[in-house]
């Protein structure tokens, strides 16, 4: 080929008569240049976003998310809450909604009557709810982590694979109820007993499905052609695996987080909670309240705000967990 | 399969034994002991000396450990004839300390320790404490020793008790004479002319080893009793299992035919009768009606066990669940993307992500405006109250159901076998109920066994709320009142039945699904 294009004879360019934009041009090359890809930019997460905020439902939860957090982190700094500020007072005890708003002034506070020792149900709700969230946020990031890193090493190698299994029989087996009442029982009803309570195992659950997934995904021709090209182990997992489980990672993340939620209310709920106000403490304590006319609200409000919350995070959390699949970023 | 259904059951047993070992450890070493004390009314009342011997009595009740207070071993001396009475009298009055102890107290309290110390045991005496010349409160002289049960010793005794047969050996008591076995066609408990076969025995745990009677299953027998752990607080005294399985409520009299010939209208069942060494002769009443010392019955009651009204409960939401659970599940998957599919969802994001506490407490409000009603009571039958729990516990599993069949459907809907029947010309119903759903119901048909048996487990919140006397509340009720015998019991029955009902789903799903095959060969 080489050759036949040297022996050819060259024709002077000036002789074809052609202005300098018709004319070819000699480009340089550049080996960096050359490796760009031409077709649109793509990022992940940009696209995660894209889609996740062309539905409109998406964007009236996470204001909606926006809202809540900023009543229960910010608002209690301004309320200045505090649960026996009126216990001496008689007549501000049990008040329904429009009762305490005219015998306690008209403002935020009273929107949804007061307690038995006289505090704002609406303040207690949002400490409750302070409370509540720190919780579950704390125990799923615990979780999340040892889980997904214990679960990416429990699929991959078949040895630990079998003492995991096991482990797994024997830990599952064990009621949680109990092993939660014990270590409360050993430590004391604190905020920390009850996250290292509901971490001590709970990873082994979410440990187990991303085994689960790891070994679906392990096996794929894919990874195979990466080990026949002797990519370590370490960065098959981080480069190969990790980006496919990262949907199922957050639609995890969305089921866990309100399901801490819900943990916290029904632990209180048997009598075996923190002993700070939370939510799940606070449905506990008003329970006689439920049926007394005029009380009500006193237990619907924890039930009601539990309820939103969890039903925004598992709403957004799924909602991103479908948008951080790249099937769906066509 | 046999063979691999068997090895599974012998792994997972081994795993329960493992976690009933790990459940021991955590209530009996990790616990703090002194907690049981918190709601005691009898411990405040106690001071000093009397105080730590009470404490030690009680941890031995609780099971925690093995207490010996010296006058018990006096008393074990003389049954045994090694001592009489006087010995006994002179030796078990000890001093205000050591110092103080008569010769005869000296000897035997040397022998004691002697004994215990060679045992493992701890041996502790607590000298008098004087107020001037006086006692002061419970400040009595005490001997006594102690040792904790070691772990192991504890899991291989309870192991060892789970199931027991009946033999005529049984009773250790020597009062009881000839010991046989006999069969008669005429039960005495009917009267002794009413035929009505029955095997009864002396020397035996139970009387009656085996009998018929006019409630199901109608044969009942008393040869082989489990026995979970005996419960301290919850129920005093009875077995875990009895406590599970025994009929509740009020008590149901009937005209009953006492050995003495005595007949009255009572609601004793004469047929659970025990030994108890020595009661015939201790008690009016008993004389007046048994002529052995077989004289502890139990009562028949009105109503179902704990685990009668769970299973009703459990078993009836369950099949409701699959009834309307499966349908509906199916419908969301043919519509996907249309209205029923979207309310469908709306329910299943309500039920998955709401706290099973806040709807039940709603379906309870709503219940009750309804004007169903909203607690149990026992002793006033009526089928409604059965309504609401039911309700409570079916529709989470619906929404469940619906989530998984739907998913498991629409990962099937693009399978090549549909495009293929499609293709062949089958119609789209035909292609949903006789294609995709067989293939999407193996995963389903799994957990079937798990939601039936555990019906029997029953649901701690609906229980709770709706003051079902279930057994669903068993743990945390012990849990609360640190019942020792019943937390491991109800902890042993709950691994059980995950484990066999694992196993059952697999069975099952091989049954369902010939590709899936346990034989070594086939796989």
């Amino acid at each position: 080929m080489k050759e036949q294009f040297n022996n050819q004879e060259l024709v002077a360019l000036d002789d074809l008569g052609l202005s300098e934009a018709e004319l070819f041009t000699p480009v340089s090359h550049d080996d960096l240049e050359s490796e760009k890809i031409t077709a649109p930019r793509y990022s992940y997460w940009k696209s995660v976003f894209r889609v996740f905020f062309k539905k409109r439902i998406n964007i009236i939860m996470l204001s909606l998310l926006g809202l809540i957090i900023i009543f229960s982190y910010v608002y209690p700094l301004f309320s200045g809450y505090d649960r026996f500020a009126n216990i001496l007072n008689g007549a501000s005890k049990h008040l329904s909604p429009s009762l305490a708003l005219e015998r306690m002034g008209q403002n935020i506070h009273w929107i949804l009557g007061s307690g038995g020792s006289g505090e704002s149900t609406f303040d207690a709700v949002w400490n409750g709810a302070r409370i509540s969230i720190s919780l579950a946020f704390i125990c799923a990031a615990i979780n999340m982590t040892i889980g997904v890193l214990v679960g990416a090493v429990w699929g991959f190698s078949k040895k630990v694979d079998l003492i995991m299994n096991e482990v797994y029989n024997i830990i599952a087996n064990v009621p949680y109820i109990l092993l939660i009442s014990v270590l409360i029982l050993i430590f004391s009803a604190n905020f920390w007993t009850m996250v290292f309570a509901l971490t001590v195992t709970g990873w082994l659950s979410i440990a187990y499905f991303i085994r689960t997934q790891v070994i679906i995904i392990r096996d794929r021709e894919y990874n195979l052609a990466s080990r026949c090209l002797g990519t370590p182990i370490t960065r098959i997992a981080v480069k190969n695996i990790l980006p496919f489980m990262t949907s199922v990672i957050v639609t995890l993340l969305a089921i866990e987080i309100p399901l801490y939620i819900s943990y916290e209310v029904f632990l209180s709920y048997i009598g075996m909670g923190m002993s700070d106000m939370s939510l799940g403490k606070m449905i506990y304590s008003a329970e006689p309240a439920m049926l007394t006319p005029g009380w009500e609200f006193e237990f619907w409000s924890p039930v009601a705000v539990a309820s939103i919350i969890t039903i925004v995070l598992y709403v957004v959390g799924q909602n991103l967990g479908d948008a951080s699949d790249p099937r769906t970023h066509v | 399969m046999i063979k691999y259904v068997f090895r599974r059951l012998l792994h997972g047993l081994i795993s329960v034994v493992i976690v009933v070992a790990i459940v021991m450890i955590m209530i009996y070493s990790l616990m703090n002991r002194d907690l049981i004390f918190a709601a005691d009314p009898l411990f405040t009342k106690t001071a000093n000396n009397q105080r730590i011997a009470y404490k030690y009595q009680k941890w031995e009740e609780f099971g925690y450990l093995d207490y010996v207070p010296y006058s018990d071993y006096l008393i074990q001396l003389r049954n045994s004839g090694e001592i009489d009475e006087e010995t006994r009298t002179e030796a078990v009055k000890l001093g205000k300390k050591a110092l103080n102890d008569s010769r005869v107290t000296k000897e035997y309290v040397k022998k004691f320790e002697e004994t215990y110390s060679a045992k493992g045991y701890t041996v502790t005496r607590l000298d008098a404490m004087m107020l001037g010349r006086k006692y002061a409160a419970g400040g009595k002289e005490q001997l006594f020793a102690y040792k904790d049960k070691p772990i192991l010793s504890r899991l291989w005794e309870y192991i060892k008790n789970v199931f027991t047969v009946d033999n005529i050996h049984a009773v250790e008591d020597e009062a009881i004479g000839d010991r046989w076995i006999e069969f008669t066609w005429y039960d005495p408990a009917y009267g002794g002319d009413t035929f009505c076969p029955a095997i009864i025995g002396n020397g035996t745990k139970h009387k009656y080893l085996l009998y018929f009677d006019n409630e199901f299953p109608y044969i009942h027998q008393n040869l082989l009793t489990i026995s979970l752990g005996t419960s301290y607080t919850v129920n005093q005294g009875l077995d875990v299992f009895d406590t599970m399985n025994r009929s509740q409520g009020s008590y149901v009299p009937r005209t009953v035919y006492y050995p003495t010939g005595h007949v009255e209208e009572s609601a004793d069942d004469l047929h659970t009768a025990t030994y108890v060494a020595g009661s015939l002769g201790s008690n009016v009443v008993y004389k007046e009606r048994f002529t052995d010392n077989y004289t502890s019955v139990m009562t028949y009651k009105s109503n179902m066990s704990k685990v009668g009204f769970s299973f009703v409960i459990g078993i009836i939401a369950t099949f409701l669940s699959y009834l309307l659970g499966l349908p509906l599940g199916v419908m969301m998957a043919r519509r996907k993307d249309k209205l029923v599919d979207k309310l469908g969802k709306l329910y299943i994001v309500f039920i998955s992500a709401v706290p099973s506490l806040a709807y039940i407490f709603l379906f309870k409000a709503i219940g009750g405006k309804l004007g169903l009603p909203t607690t149990f009571e026992m002793d006033r039958a009526n089928y409604l109250m059965y309504v609401l729990p039911i309700v409570s516990l079916a529709l989470p599993s619906i929404a469940g159901l619906m989530n998984w069949l739907r998913r498991f459907m629409i990962d099937q809907m693009n399978s090549d076998y549909v495009k293929f029947a499609r293709s062949g010309g089958l119609s789209e119903d035909e292609i949903f109920t006789k294609h995709i759903l067989k293939n999407a119901m193996i995963p389903i048909v799994h957990g079937i066994p798990g939601s039936i048996l555990g019906a029997v487990v029953g649901a701690i919140i609906t229980e709770r709320v709706y003051v079902v006397p279930g057994a669903g509340n068993l743990l945390t009720k012990a849990i609360n009142f640190y019942d020792n015998g019943v937390i491991v019991g109800v902890t042993l029955f709950y691994a059980l039945i995950t484990v066999v009902s694992i196993i059952l789903g697999d069975v099952l799903m091989a049954m369902v699904d010939p590709r899936i095959s346990f034989n070594e060969k086939a796989r």
